[in-house]
């Protein structure tokens, strides 16, 4: 309720204050089309490169000095860190860079930033390039129509540095006029407080408008005016790569645990940057001072050396901080675990017993028995019915025929949540338990094993027929509707059936036969079903799309029920030759 | 018939040493013998049952013991 009143209400109060300033409005003018403005150049460079920036990321990153010269360079070109950080934490998450080599392109990356800076400070006020800002967007435009990717990459980057331009240009107007009106120069604190309150105001800044270059451009361009002291303008530097860190954390609240450790080293960074450079900032300002006399900045050209002690600032902080990144990744991994879903861990796996082949392998089979439960719910699930149906008494076509309702399961959110990370548990248990085993055990672990890809392979496969199921099912075809209603009959058989056998009164001859009839019964079903088939295509009863979907699924399904039958006889057949007996030579 | 895998289990079996060649025929021999035991006893129960279905499901029941048998031979 409140945020329903208070954002509109925050919304008007903005729009008065900008309608009823002249300067206040060429000013925001200013910072609004300079944003636009990084916003196509970020996506031109995206269509432009065609993946380049990723490859480049891959390749170049194999060591932190290598990560970090990467991180500049992608930074500096493309003018936005934060596109540079979405592919840097996909690229973790996928294992192709590690966290050292990331932490390397961010720390990299925020001297990166510091390019824009030079951007404005040079071409924005020593080259006055604002001249050609109506050009580049006349251009930008034109070659936006083409049907090339590339050249509407070109049109976008050439839109966005004529939008960064022109903003630059309405900013440095607003505040030359504000001059006139108001001296905010005059209303400096000095010492460290003023310092401190120009940090915090850099910091506030950057969190609102979202870019930390931005709030360069702001800085430069009220220097530039005069309206701000050169060294409030450094505070205000500081504060603006605090801000950023800022932004980055609220990102990683909503991220995975790489975003999460990603958001705490640039943080890190960026607070013992600022941290050593409150310390030091007369010092570093002399510093400045000395160095622009050997890249040619004239003595009161306060705009390209506010640039150039943005990036000292930060080259100090890489080197500062760097050194400390191997310790900083193994806090960073500790402190950011990923939550395993309770129902996704092992429950009988234990490092402990490892050495111990017997037990080892008695461990996994309940393992994968566990890893079957778990998909059977799935499985039953996706074809909209349920365990306690299946395993009752009720015949089975009345189940079927009465359970119409979708219930929506989404197969991809249970593997991922719940199956995928005990899968892969059981795969490990199973290869480090195997170097102790002698060959016969090896060979009934490796079975165990293959049970379990089976396991995860049958409920990918259900996804695939689960589409089928509730498509026709929802339709208006009796005859295709009665089909499909057969093939979830013969699902439900089989996992009636296999759970019968599981009893432990039931010995290993019965429930071999069981497996056999089970599957004489799936071959029976499928020649039926494919002389019905051509039945009903003959009598235009079904036509021939719903055919072709009716062939493949009832052979997918019966696929499906051979597989379960081969998991039920890996693991509820101990013995190994009755074992082999069961295992098809016929499928 | 998947002649490969018949082929490899035969192969395999003869790889093997002799003692455990030996211990594995007779542990074969032991589930046929189980299995032909299975059969008579469910072909003795087929002639006193009288409902179709449930003679339908022993006629598979043998059918799928009778497959079992062919399948212990090549093992």
């Amino acid at each position: 309720m409140i945020k329903k009143v208070a954002i509109p209400s925050l919304f008007l109060l903005f729009a008065y204050f900008i309608i009823s300033n002249a300067n206040a409005k060429v000013i925001v003018a200013g910072i609004a089309i300079f944003l636009i403005g990084m916003h196509f150049m970020e996506n031109g460079f995206k269509l432009f490169s065609g993946g380049a920036l990723e490859k480049i990321l891959e390749k170049f990153t194999s060591t932190i000095p290598k990560a970090i010269a990467t991180g500049f360079l992608s930074t500096a070109i493309v003018q936005s860190s934060s596109l540079t950080s979405i592919i840097v934490i996909s690229f973790l998450s996928a294992g192709l860079l590690g966290l050292t080599e990331a932490i390397g392109v961010v720390f990299g990356s925020n001297l990166g930033t510091t390019s824009t800076a030079w951007i404005v400070a040079y071409f924005g006020f020593k080259v006055k390039i604002s001249v050609y800002a109506m050009p580049m967007l006349i251009f930008g435009v034109v070659l936006r129509f083409s049907s090339e990717t590339k050249y509407k990459g070109i049109g976008d980057i050439l839109l966005g540095l004529g939008f960064i331009f022109l903003g630059i240009s309405y900013m440095k107007e607003g505040f030359e006029t504000l001059k006139s009106s108001i001296d905010l120069a005059s209303y400096a604190v000095e010492g460290y407080p003023g310092i401190l309150i120009y940090i915090l105001i850099g910091a506030i800044a950057t969190v609102v408008i979202q870019s930390s270059s931005a709030t360069m451009a702001i800085i430069i361009t009220a220097l530039a005016g005069g309206q701000i002291l050169y060294i409030s303008a450094i505070a205000l530097a500081i504060g603006a790569n605090v801000g950023t860190t800022v932004t980055a954390i609220m990102g990683a609240m909503a991220s995975n645990e790489n975003g999460k450790r990603l958001a705490v080293a640039h943080f890190i960074f960026n607070i013992i940057t600022a941290l050593a450079t409150l310390l030091l900032i007369y010092q570093l300002s002399d510093f400045v001072d000395y160095l622009s006399t050997f890249v040619g900045i004239e003595d009161d050209n306060f705009i390209l050396k506010l640039a150039l002690f943005h990036t000292v600032f930060n080259l100090m902080g890489i080197l500062l901080v760097s050194p400390f990144i191997g310790i900083m990744v193994i806090s960073l991994n500790k402190l950011f675990v990923p939550k395993m879903k309770k129902s996704s861990k092992p429950k009988f796996l234990n490092d402990a017993v490892i050495q111990v082949p017997e037990t080892a392998i008695y461990a996994l089979r309940n393992e994968v028995i566990n890893l079957y439960d778990k998909s059977l719910k799935a499985m039953i699930h996706a074809m909209n019915l349920h365990r306690e149906d299946i395993f009752s008494n009720k015949e089975l076509k009345d189940i079927v025929y009465s359970s119409n309702v979708k219930l929506n399961t989404n197969i991809d959110d249970i593997y991922k949540e719940t199956l995928k990370s005990l899968y892969s548990e059981i795969v490990r248990y199973a290869s480090l338990s195997q170097e102790h085993m002698n060959n016969e055990e090896r060979m009934v672990t490796g079975s165990i094993k293959t049970a379990s890809r089976k396991i995860v392979k049958s409920v990918k496969e259900i996804k695939e027929l689960q589409k089928n199921i509730n498509h026709f099912l929802l339709g208006k075809n009796l005859d295709i509707k009665d089909e499909y209603n057969l093939i979830r009959e013969q699902l439900a058989y089989t996992l009636r059936e296999i759970e019968s056998l599981r009893k432990d009164d039931v010995n290993e001859i019965d429930r071999l036969t069981k497996m056999e009839t089970v599957k004489i019964r799936i071959e029976n079903f499928e020649s039926s079903t494919n002389e019905k088939i051509d039945d009903l295509i003959r009598t235009n009863k079904i036509n021939a799309h719903m055919a072709t979907s009716l062939i493949n699924d009832s052979s997918f399904a019966s696929h499906i029920c051979i597989r379960l039958l081969e998991i039920a006889n890996i693991i509820w057949i101990s013995d190994k030759e009755t074992q082999e007996i069961g295992e098809d030579n016929e499928y | 018939m998947n002649i490969k895998k018949i082929v490899k289990k035969i192969d395999d079996f003869f790889n093997l040493p002799q003692k455990k060649q030996i211990k594995k025929n007779k542990k074969i021999d032991s589930i046929r013998e189980k299995l032909i035991n299975k059969k008579e006893s469910l072909e003795k129960s087929l002639k006193k049952v009288k409902k179709c279905k449930e003679k339908e499901e022993l006629k598979l029941q043998i059918k799928a013991i009778k497959n079992l048998i062919k399948k212990a031979t090549i093992v």
